[in-house]
């Protein structure tokens, strides 16, 4: 990575600044239509998975109304709800696309999921003791983490986190670890538990007694299907997460070193605390653009279906003041990411 | 005719988490895929016919959903629109007469403005079959107690006039009614027709009624108003309640005739963008707080917590996307991109929005 000098990273800022405002102003009915055909694709393949889980009779019609359902999940939390709820399309003013109030099919709030993601990671990224992202508390990931014994098993809490993602996520926001350290008081503990254990009341009471009940004497199939789908979308997103922001190359920042930070400057290191997955259109879709975690970082309000044409346009800019652009296949970031994993898991 | 708009939506973060994920999306989403019109959320109205009216001017025929409420003749009614992409507001007066609870046959007369985005619009793509969102029905510009009246509509100020006429004579309530029409021409006066049908039409069914004296007596008016045309028209103006709509200068002419017994109905295309200049100090009235502060300099959100208020807020430069709110009227300009607004309903964030003038949150 090539230094900047402050009016250089200025002069970076503002091509960045310009490629948002272009792109601002093109925003149209066309995003408007894709977002729209996505909410339907959720809508319809939930429904679809659905009458298969309940109405079906076999392994097939299990395997396919799995996949129907674990598709609609992760397209709903990933290329919508994540998306939507990023503001990305609040300059439509319609109701269900509004950023502030959409709420989403996991367990983990949206206004837990607003303040965590949207403010305190996208704003710290990769701000060591402020982005609680980074390894989400279990996970050693940078030389510049304190190692403890408790890493020594991470490669197996790893495969855990992955396995209970949303859970993860939600309980993450509680700051449980901070309570234990004496850094957070019980009570506050509690009152951000409240509106978590409600929505994860009803989460559980949808997957495991409503839906299964409703199918009669298939309740198992649907018990079984639903929790097959929902740990499907966990593994998911997790590894598209992960690949994010933890392979190899990214860098860790410690507080310090961004404490007066420019525009210019924050850019810089969105840029270099992201890392992309290259792959087609359907690997974007299905991981809600986050393959274009760059793009996502430094433009995390513009509508997500507009990355693909945008990093082509990052990269040259990157190219031109010397500034790393990440990018790897998903399975070379995954083993990146798992190779970083074992590594640091050692002192 | 048009006219700015003042709404403090419900706000929906005051509703749970399951009402938001299960009613306001997922039933929601269902019930319009059943059918286009159906919501438990909003208004969701059918336009059943567009006709002309004049050469700029175009009414078009709403069949309102089951939740409508009624209206009373001379209200208005927001209307919503997508145009390309963006939801956009506006309200218009329904120049149909007062309609019932229910599905009603309502209307809407849009005269096109030239450079006016949703008027232009409506010509242009609003079509039998479009379906629009309809807010609350509402204003003060009606009829409440039988009188001697005098009505001006002067250009697109006719609609609520019209409407108002209109529903007197269904009702039969038309007893002493003068109804001046105004126009620049002819071709650009609307209803003209249909107004002075409704004007024969009282004289044959009241033929044994005393001079003067249509109970409904319609004049069409080419060019502008004056108070000797006026008072040539109604020379018992000082007897009569007298309601006035159109532009400012007619209005500004009939309230200094007039006095305290003129009823008036404002509007106002919305606001062309305008560029004045970061305002020094601008009063912004916070519309759920319903309070007005003054602001100075930097940023709205700096603003306002130095006017001791405590917006909810994030980051503080544009990314979170948590001090977003709806600013109803005024200018403000986004600081990342430049860009000066005069829109009226405009999501804005406060972090990196500055003033340009008198300003209403919906905080």
């Amino acid at each position: 990575m090539r230094n900047l000098d402050d009016a250089t990273v200025t002069a970076f800022g503002a091509e960045l600044d310009a490629l948002r405002a272009e792109t601002i102003a093109s925003l149209g009915a066309a995003d408007v239509d894709h977002i729209r055909k996505m909410i339907r694709l959720v809508r319809y393949s939930e429904a679809g998975g659905r009458a298969l889980l309940h109405l079906g009779i076999g392994p097939l019609t299990f395997a396919l109304g799995v996949s129907a359902l674990a598709a609609a999940k992760i397209l709903e939390n990933m290329e919508v709800g994540h998306n939507v709820m990023h503001g990305q399309y609040d300059w439509t003013r319609a109701a269900d696309l509004d950023g502030r109030s959409y709420e989403w099919d996991i367990v983990c709030t949206g206004d837990d999921w607003r303040h965590s993601h949207n403010f305190e990671h996208h704003t710290y990224t990769n701000i060591l003791g402020v982005d609680r992202d980074i390894g989400y508390g279990l996970v050693r990931i940078s030389e510049l983490q304190p190692w403890e014994p408790a890493h020594l098993v991470q490669p197996i809490s790893a495969v855990v986190l992955a396995l209970l993602f949303q859970w993860g996520v939600a309980l993450h926001d509680l700051r449980i670890t901070e309570t234990i350290a004496g850094r957070q008081s019980v009570a506050k503990l509690r009152e951000r538990a409240r509106p978590f254990l409600k929505k994860a009341a009803w989460q559980l009471a949808k997957d495991y007694v409503v839906t299964p009940a409703l199918a009669l004497w298939n309740a198992p199939r649907v018990f079984a299907g639903n929790f097959l789908a929902n740990g499907i979308r966990n593994v998911w997103s997790f590894a598209i997460i992960f690949c994010g922001h933890f392979p190899e190359g990214v860098v860790i920042y410690r507080a310090e070193d961004v404490e007066t930070e420019s525009r210019g400057r924050w850019y810089q290191r969105q840029l270099a605390g992201s890392a992309n997955i290259e792959g087609g259109r359907l690997m974007h879709v299905m991981s809600g653009h986050l393959s274009h975690q760059i793009e996502h970082h430094l433009f995390p309000d513009l509508p997500a279906a507009r990355y693909p044409e945008l990093a082509p346009k990052v990269r040259a800019i990157c190219e031109k003041y010397g500034q790393p652009y990440l990018t790897g296949s998903f399975r070379a970031q995954l083993g990146s990411v798992a190779k970083q994993i074992l590594r640091r898991a050692l002192p | 005719m048009s006219r700015p708009m003042h709404r403090s939506r419900p706000t929906a973060l005051a509703r749970s988490a399951w009402r938001r994920w299960f009613l306001d999306r997922t039933a929601e989403f269902w019930l319009g895929e059943l059918r286009a019109t159906w919501s438990l959320t909003e208004q969701r109205a059918r336009v059943t016919g567009v006709r002309s009216e004049t050469v700029d001017a175009k009414t078009f025929t709403i069949t309102t959903p089951r939740a409508w409420p009624g209206h009373v003749a001379g209200q208005y009614v927001p209307v919503e629109v997508e145009i390309e992409g963006v939801r956009v507001r506006r309200c218009y007066s329904i120049s149909s007469g007062g309609s019932e609870p229910g599905r009603q046959s309502i209307e809407i007369t849009v005269k096109s403005v030239p450079g006016g985005r949703v008027s232009t619009w409506m010509h242009a793509h609003l079509a039998v079959g479009a379906v629009v969102r309809l807010g609350a029905p509402s204003g003060e510009f009606t009829v409440t107690a039988p009188a001697k009246l005098l009505l001006i509509g002067a250009g697109s100020g006719i609609t609520p006039v019209a409407a108002i006429v209109r529903d007197l004579v269904a009702r039969g309530a038309a007893h002493d009614v003068i109804v001046v029409e105004a126009a620049r021409s002819d071709a650009d006066a609307i209803f003209a027709g249909e107004l002075a049908a409704l004007a024969t039409l009282r004289s044959i069914a009241h033929p044994g009624s005393p001079a003067l004296h249509h109970a409904v007596q319609v004049i069409a008016h080419r060019g502008p108003l004056d108070a000797a045309a006026l008072r040539a028209y109604a020379p018992d103006l000082a007897t009569r309640e007298v309601y006035v709509c159109g532009p400012a200068p007619v209005m500004d002419l009939v309230a200094a005739l007039v006095g305290p017994r003129v009823h008036l109905e404002r509007f106002a295309p919305a606001a062309p963008a305008r560029n004045p200049g970061a305002a020094t100090r601008a009063r912004v009235h916070l519309a759920v707080a319903n309070r007005t502060v003054e602001i100075t300099r930097g940023t709205l959100l700096e603003g306002l917590e130095r006017a001791g208020e405590r917006p909810a807020h994030g980051c503080r430069m544009g990314i979170c996307n948590s001090c977003r709110c709806t600013k109803t009227s005024g200018t403000v300009e986004d600081l990342v991109t430049g860009t000066i607004s005069s829109e009226p309903d405009q999501e804005i964030r406060l972090c990196v929005s500055a003033a340009h003038s008198d300003l209403e949150l919906s905080l």
